[in-house]
């Protein structure tokens, strides 16, 4: 059987492919149209994922959309009543995004795709908890979802068996702690989207001294549920979601480009601290009413690396499965994953062991593009090209990696990153200002030898995607100043042989030439989605201070182009 | 079922070699392989031809989706007798593309190939080979109608081209065979490097009035409109490409397509999928390179690298090479002309003409 996951029409717009129990194919529209976070129609997603499993429309025998759109509009129109006449604007302003795409994603699959049997909808944070349980390791297993909101709900919990799901409780809208992270995000002068993990960043150089507002406004529960007090909030009246009320407790919003003062890092830092509260008593009320072992963790509010790793350090769970795309691009994993199990009956699909979903490009097309480009470039075999790459880190070189397929999810972990030496103490600005164009606060990841990881972290065990944070130990501070954040921790990606292949020789070919059994390791994109292309990987190349452009066998030295 | 190659000599005493742009000043574009030839085809100061300059200009290239191509067919399919009418020269392009529209998009295919006299043999078994294995329908229609318009444009040393009044002669034949046997489409193997693919939806995408076939273009216009008056059979032969499709198109309103313009696929792909799956192979010589092209295009090339100093395959390569599917180095390599007078010789011979007849 063959499903296709399509989410689209909000953000993270994605499409995937389950065929015969294996996840071929993942990736997000972003990559193709160039759109940070593309909300359209996945036409060129959903055109990479055929391509890639071999199949055309005519081989997929359901299609599941990550949604049940008429129920978010019966949401939406609800609220807009009960609002009225504050939200007319906004009604005004969202009705024909409503009746233009999002009510009719049935007619764009059959026109856009050829598509000719009726979707399949899944519930929002049904498809989130799919995405976590149906592909992960575990047999059984709590799930929790946590997000902005999906038709009603903004958080889940229940828990997974086999091929079965079934969700025990939900938090419903306006209660939303993804919510309130973007409206403070939003509050703090950074775009939503792109903005939430800066304030996650920007929390650790603050005091949580507003933790008070925050209780204010939230009337947290034991069980990890809560309510908003919507008297501090505007939703439906537009894009600004905080009212005067809550500037009151806050003060004055932070204005685009105003400069960052204490109490913005505070109000950061106390948001980041609540929301850790409340994800940590969700998971501890799942722990006690499931009794089960392990959780898996999807929604936009599982990219915090933060909570996760709280949820993590607390230990009621033996261990943790996060969806590396956790946003919605995931759940257009999860609503095939789901459909493959309900509605074809079909065993588990197998465990997603990497996020390497998406395209990848011949050396023969490398090859084309460098010679018309005119770049010079050498083709090394593989142990040489780790070796070379492995040296230049060492020399503090920045060194742009592209192999393979690209990831799925807002992650690169080693096919499409940018690689640096973490012992650099000046690597980090130097990243942050000259390359990355990005504020200089924001720190960066490690990639480390899984089995080294204790060396260096107060950390045992895997961390595969990215989302998790460790302790420096601290007979290491000072030995990777370009990979401490200001509170001494580090995001951290652990690599295996097995999962890793080529990234895991060049870092451990690193450790060989210099001690230290990590890289550096961030995106490789400026102020744009993750390149996708050689292309656009040679573009970037250009016009940053990457030294040096590893293109699949190909190394391009800077100091030739 | 291989048969001997006629055309093939052996031992010839002579090669004619032409470099690209040789006669018209030699410079050829740095980031393609079109000389200059103005006013047509200018070089700026970096040496880069104003088509690059215009391709890099653009924003972005046009995006055609394989779900485009699945739209287009399912909208007709099943309505005809045939899905489509697959145009197959025996060729790596032609040959996909009718492999590609029976596998992967489950149509039911009318496979059709003519000769003109100057097919190759091996090309023409490669067809047969891939209709056999496909089990497809098979029109083949082979016949002398050309020869005394391609012998009057060579003796007259015309500056036309001769494939030029070639395409609008197979092309006509191919919207009344389509007719003949109720195919809504028209399939052909152009790659991305060939027509206009902006005109998918209406027409074929003649390309007459792109900068680079415009000289040559003109000049097959005016053979057309000046050389034929004594010969009768072609009294009614179309005198452009687009009276021809006007033509057509009142008897027959098929829409001619390339699944090669939506896929991702570039020929080293494909062509690993139809030796294994269909038996295909290279003929044993055609130009340019790696194609498998009829023997009077050896002729038709050489002539338009004398009188042009470049061909339409250099237009072709051009484009694969703006688009990321050959290297400048690869398109150059294949395009070297390095032909055996005797082989040329014995393909004018099947016109009764000698190579003093091409210098």
């Amino acid at each position: 059987m063959t499903v296709l996951g399509l989410s689209c029409y909000y953000h993270d717009a994605s499409a995937a492919i389950i065929r015969d129990g294996i996840v071929v194919a993942a990736v997000q529209e972003e990559r193709f149209d160039r759109e940070r976070y593309s909300p359209v129609f996945p036409i060129q997603a959903v055109n990479f994922c055929l391509q890639q499993a071999g199949i055309t429309i005519y081989d997929i025998d359901e299609v599941a959309f990550y949604e049940k759109m008429y129920l978010k509009f019966e949401r939406t129109i609800l609220a807009h009543v009960i609002g009225y006449p504050f939200t007319f604007n906004n009604f005004v302003e969202t009705m024909p995004l409503w009746l233009k795409d999002r009510l009719a994603v049935s007619f764009a699959v059959r026109e856009e795709l050829s598509f000719k049997k009726p979707v399949l909808y899944v519930k929002h944070h049904l498809s989130h908890a799919a995405s976590a349980f149906l592909v992960s390791p575990f047999e059984r297993a709590a799930i929790l979802t946590v997000d902005g909101v999906g038709e009603y709900a903004c958080a889940t919990w229940g828990v997974g068996n086999g091929t079965d799901i079934q969700i025990k409780k939900e938090q419903h809208y306006p209660h939303s702690l993804g919510l309130l992270y973007s409206i403070v995000t939003a509050f703090l002068g950074f775009h939503v989207f792109t903005g939430e993990g800066k304030v996650m960043a920007l929390a650790e150089f603050g005091e949580p001294d507003h933790l008070d507002h925050f209780k204010k406004i939230i009337d947290l529960k034991d069980d990890g549920s809560f309510r908003l007090d919507t008297r501090y909030f505007s939703f439906n009246r537009g894009a600004k979601m905080h009212n005067e009320k809550f500037e009151e407790l806050f003060g004055a919003p932070r204005g685009p480009g105003e400069p960052m003062t204490d109490r913005h890092h505070n109000i950061a830092a106390s948001l980041q601290r609540m929301t850790e509260e409340i994800v940590l008593r969700m998971a501890r009320h799942v722990h006690k009413a499931t009794g089960e072992r392990y959780l898996c963790l999807a929604g936009g509010v599982s990219l915090n690396v933060t909570a996760n790793s709280r949820i993590r350090s607390e230990g009621q769970f033996e261990d943790l499965y996060i969806q590396p795309a956790a946003g919605d691009a995931g759940a257009a994993l999860g609503a095939a994953a789901y459909v493959y199990h309900t509605v074809g009956g079909n065993p588990r699909v197998q465990p997603m062991t990497t996020c390497a979903l998406g395209p990848e490009f011949s050396n023969h097309s490398v090859e084309v593009l460098l010679r018309n480009r005119r770049a010079k470039f050498q083709k090394l075999d593989r142990a040489a090209l780790v070796a070379e790459t492995a040296r230049r880190i060492a020399a503090n070189q920045v060194v742009g990696w592209f192999k393979g397929r690209s990831e799925f999810g807002p992650r690169a972990l080693g096919n499409r990153s940018i690689l640096a030496n973490p012992a650099d103490p000046t690597m980090r600005d130097r990243l942050n200002l000259a390359i990355k164009k990005r504020e200089g606060f924001r720190p960066f990841g490690a990639s480390v030898l899984l089995e080294h990881v204790s060396d260096y972290f107060e950390f045992e065990g895997d961390s595969p995607y990215m989302l998790l944070v460790a302790n420096i130990r601290p007979d290491k501070l000072g030995s990777i100043p370009a990979v401490t954040h200001v509170n001494n921790t580090s995001r951290i990606q652990t690599l295996t042989s097995e999962r890793d292949g080529v990234y895991y020789e060049l870092v451990r070919e690193f450790y060989a030439q210099t001690g230290l059994p990590m890289i550096l390791n961030t995106s490789f994109n400026r102020d744009e989605p993750i390149v996708n292309t050689p292309a656009e990987a040679l573009k970037c190349f250009d016009e940053s201070g990457i030294d040096c452009l590893v293109i699949n066998d190909y190394v391009v030295d800077k100091a030739t182009r | 079922m291989s048969q001997d190659l006629p055309f093939i000599a052996t031992g010839g005493q002579r090669t004619t070699h032409i470099e690209v742009g040789s006669g018209f000043g030699g410079r050829i574009c740095s980031a393609c392989v079109l000389p200059e030839i103005k006013p047509h085809i200018q070089l700026d100061a970096d040496g880069v031809c104003n088509i690059c300059q215009d391709y890099r200009r653009q924003e972005r290239t046009p995006l055609f989706l394989e779900s485009d191509f699945i739209k287009i067919l399912d909208k007709k399919r099943g309505k005809h007798r045939y899905d489509c009418l697959v145009m197959c020269s025996g060729g790596k392009d032609s040959t996909a593309a009718l492999y590609f529209m029976k596998t992967r998009y489950k149509c039911n295919p009318l496979a059709f190939t003519f000769d003109h006299g100057f097919e190759q043999n091996d090309a023409i078994d490669n067809v047969r080979k891939a209709v056999d294995k496909l089990g497809v329908d098979f029109v083949f229609f082979k016949t002398n109608y050309m020869k005394d318009m391609f012998k009057q444009l060579i003796r007259s040393k015309s500056k036309a081209v001769i494939c030029h009044p070639c395409s609008i002669w197979y092309m006509d034949l191919a919207y009344k065979m389509a007719k003949r046997f109720d195919a809504p489409f028209i399939i052909a193997g152009w790659t991305k490097g060939q027509s206009k693919k902006q005109e998918v939806m209406s027409s074929c995408g003649c390309n007459v009035h792109q900068p680079e076939y415009r000289a040559m273009a003109l000049e097959t216009q005016k053979f057309l409109d000046e050389e034929l008056n004594g010969l009768p059979q072609y009294k009614d032969f179309p005198r452009t490409m687009e009276t021809m499709l006007k033509r057509a198109k009142k008897e027959h309103n098929a829409t001619v397509l390339s699944p090669h313009w939506f896929l991702p696929y570039g020929p080293e792909e494909y062509v690993q999928i139809i030796k294994e799956n269909l038996g295909w192979d290279y003929t044993a010589q055609s130009y340019p390179k790696k194609s498998t092209n009829c023997m009077l295009n050896f002729i038709s090339a050489h002539n338009s690298m004398r009188d042009y100093g470049y061909t339409h395959y250099h237009v072709e390569a051009s484009k694969l090479v703006r688009e990321g599917v050959l290297s400048r180095e690869e398109a150059l390599k294949n395009l070297r002309m390095d032909f055996d007078d005797s082989m040329l010789g014995g393909i004018l011979g099947k016109l009764d003409l000698d190579v003093g007849n091409i210098r």
